[in-house]
């Protein structure tokens, strides 16, 4: 029996050791290795509960292990290899180590069998995934990166409120089902919402992903919302406002996406747009929701990985990043291995038969249509034609393909197929989106319940297919119209950012001001301060002169004599001045004083000496 | 390459409304599902429906100039 140890440790302690190893080589194979150790590591893990520590009176558990946790425990660990494998060629090692202890993070919250471990590794992910942004080194990464983790703060505040109401109403940490319903439940669904980014908290996904690294992106595709629909698979089944906001996000997130010049940008609405799938089928509640939005959350880490992977090959190779800068390049003729893959990964997300999409998203679509709540049903519907329409078609079509816009002249630009681990990454990655679409039973198995659903039911099969065939004809109609747009498009993100900027600009002018003025001012008195106490004696005379002085300029100013007396008011200014600067000097004031103490002495003398004689 | 694709394209169309007509869903859970190639017309509507809503969207309302957060 091989003794196993928590997933979470095992990239958290290769994430030491990372940056220990010079040698590039050992380096790259250990990158390798510690997924795979984890991998095997999962394989060993029996379900039950393990690794429970006490802490403060409360029992930590590290390792709850069910059918739930193991499912997406397994993908996360084999999402963690390809896109190891995806980042070999790189050289920074601070990137790798944010990427493990990202990774192990996400396994710590899968595996959490109490608030306080979930909320522990829920920090920490929100943390070490900022790193992947940062690590593109522009100020648009560094400001997204600011928006990003400020969102997850928050979130995570609201996570750790609700979590403490919880634990003070019920006197609990498991983590486990959580009725809806009270504040304790809102916030914890909130902190969990915002993370699934669910509409109107999701704009920092679309705003940050797409400022990420090349490769950091294939990991924060995969983990952050992933997560989230975890804990709310585990925490809420069945709470029908998630169904109604799920079936929302999966249309708003297509319509965005059409919208969008920049080909991750493009992505990134798209994993919000497939997330509400997930959130939709946890709403719905049923066996077969659930086993939906978990069976889809596993074959979306796979495609959406290979999309960004696609997508981030193509911005690695020509430093381009929008359709309007890449149409018309014909970028196909130099890296067809490259858009062969991305196209395998478009038909899995948009639910062609015998790709992964298909037997998943499917599911999720059958079970609005099993509790007949019809338009859940077509906006799911709606968000399967956006998908095909936008990842599938005018992606590709504008990056690899597409029309130079008319009248310019394009200056050629040197594309290649991508280095040699990504292509392998990406094939991989491919393989298994292709293997769990043909074998759906492979995936099936490990849901957690048992699955009673035929994707591969011939009429399935037919009306999937009209659908997308006529979306296609569709789109070859209207193909003028979707070529690249350079603008952005405003979304939720605009509350924080605009006003934020208003917030800045009243710090930066009238309080600014406000400080400077204050500060002069205390400035001013201090110096008044210093010169008036070099000679205090003169004080009072100063004072004085100075009153006089302001007065009679003002009253020669109402009388309108100023003109005249301006000779008078000089003279007194120049002594007042000369005043200011006379030092105290002990002579001028020793000998009056003295002369008045020796004067008061002697009067004193004869007054007692008069007094002592007549009184006697 | 492109003129087969063109002619795949067409023969796929042609096949899968063929088909559609004797393959008649087992279990319909909406009255529309009878109707022969409903999802063909779904599809379609549905994909011309969001091109020209989300022109309309981004152009009257949501596209914006590309420095319009750095100005």
């Amino acid at each position: 029996m091989i003794e196993t140890v928590p997933p979470a440790f095992i990239f958290m302690v290769g994430a030491i050791f990372l940056p220990i190893l010079r040698e590039r080589r050992l380096n790259q194979v250990f990158q390798l290795l510690i997924p795979a150790i984890a991998f095997i590591d999962l394989l060993y893990m029996d379900q039950g509960t393990y690794w429970s520590y006490q802490f403060l009176g409360y029992e930590l558990i590290f390792g709850r292990v069910d059918k739930l946790s193991l499912c997406f425990g397994y993908i996360f660990v084999i999402i963690a290899f390809l896109g190891m494998a995806y980042a070999l060629h790189m050289r920074e090692v601070g990137q790798q180590v944010a990427a493990f202890l990202y990774i192990g993070s996400t396994l710590g919250v899968t595996f959490a069998g109490d608030l306080f471990t979930l909320f522990a590794f829920w920090e920490i992910m929100a943390i070490s995934a900022v790193f992947l942004i940062w690590h593109q080194r522009t100020e648009a990464a560094l400001n997204a990166g600011f928006r990003y983790i400020m969102v997850h703060i928050f979130g995570g505040c609201a996570l750790l409120a609700g979590i403490i109401i919880h634990v003070v109403n019920t006197g609990s940490i498991h983590f486990g089902y959580i009725e809806y319903g009270g504040l304790a439940s809102l916030l914890i669904l909130l902190g969990f919402i915002i993370s699934a980014a669910v509409p109107p908290f999701h704009a920092w996904l679309a705003d940050a992903y797409p400022e990420a690294t090349v490769t950091g992106a294939v990991f924060l595709s995969a983990f952050t919302t992933k997560s989230a629909v975890y804990v709310l698979a585990r925490s809420f089944p069945g709470v029908e406002p998630l169904m109604w906001l799920g079936a929302i996000m999966a249309v708003y997130g297509v319509v965005y996406a059409l919208m969008e010049n920049d080909i991750r940008r493009v992505l990134a609405y798209h994993i919000i747009s497939q997330v509400g799938y997930m959130v939709c089928g946890v709403g719905i509640g049923t066996e077969m929701g659930l086993n939906g939005s978990i069976a889809h959350a596993f074959c979306h880490i796979l495609y959406k990985a290979l999309l960004f992977m696609g997508t981030g090959a193509v911005i690695h190779v020509t430093g381009k990043r929008k359709i309007t800068e890449l149409q018309g390049r014909n970028l196909y003729k130099m890296m067809p291995i490259c858009l062969s893959l991305y196209l395998i990964a478009g038909f899995s997300i948009s639910g062609v038969p015998l790709f992964n999409g298909f037997i998943s998203k499917n599911m999720v679509v059958a079970a609005a249509a099993e509790i007949h709540r019809v338009p859940v049903y077509l906006f799911l519907h709606l968000a399967s034609i956006g998908t095909f329409l936008s990842t599938t078609l005018k992606l590709p079509y504008g990056t690899w393909f597409g029309k130079a816009p008319e009248g310019e002249n394009l200056e050629e630009i040197e594309a290649e197929e991508p280095p040699l681990n990504m292509l392998i990454a990406m094939g991989l990655t491919a393989f298994l989106c292709i293997f769990t679409g043909l074998y759906p039973r492979v995936l099936y198995d490990i849901l957690p319940y048992a699955v009673d659903y035929h994707p591969y039911a011939p009429s399935h099969v037919v009306v999937s297919m009209q659908l997308l065939l006529f979306t296609a004809a569709a789109f070859w109609l209207s193909i003028d119209k979707l070529g690249g747009e350079a603008t952005i498009s405003l979304d939720t993100d605009w509350f924080y950012r605009k006003p934020g900027m208003l917030l800045l600009w009243l710090f930066s002018h009238p309080l600014q001001g406000l400080r400077f003025g204050l500060q002069s001012l205390f400035t001013r008195m201090v110096t008044n301060a210093i010169s008036l106490s070099k000679n205090p004696i003169l004080v009072p005379e100063i004072a004085i002169r100075y009153i006089h002085l302001m007065v009679i300029n003002r009253l020669y100013h109402a009388l309108g004599l100023y003109e005249d007396k301006l000779d008078e008011l000089r003279e007194l200014q120049s002594r007042l001045a000369a005043m200011r600067k006379m030092t105290y000097d002990n002579d001028v004031y020793r000998r009056p004083i003295g002369l008045g103490v020796l004067l008061a002495l002697t009067l004193l003398f004869v007054y007692g000496l008069i007094y002592f004689i007549v009184l006697r | 390459m492109a003129r087969a694709l063109r002619y795949i394209f067409l023969i796929g169309i042609g096949l899968s409304i063929l088909v559609g007509l004797f393959l008649r869903p087992e279990h319909p859970h909406f009255w529309w599902e009878r109707i022969p190639a409903s999802e063909a017309i779904f599809g379609f509507l549905g994909c011309i429906l969001l091109v020209v809503g989300c022109k309309f969207l981004g152009h009257r309302w949501l596209q914006r100039y590309e420095d319009y957060y750095s100005d």
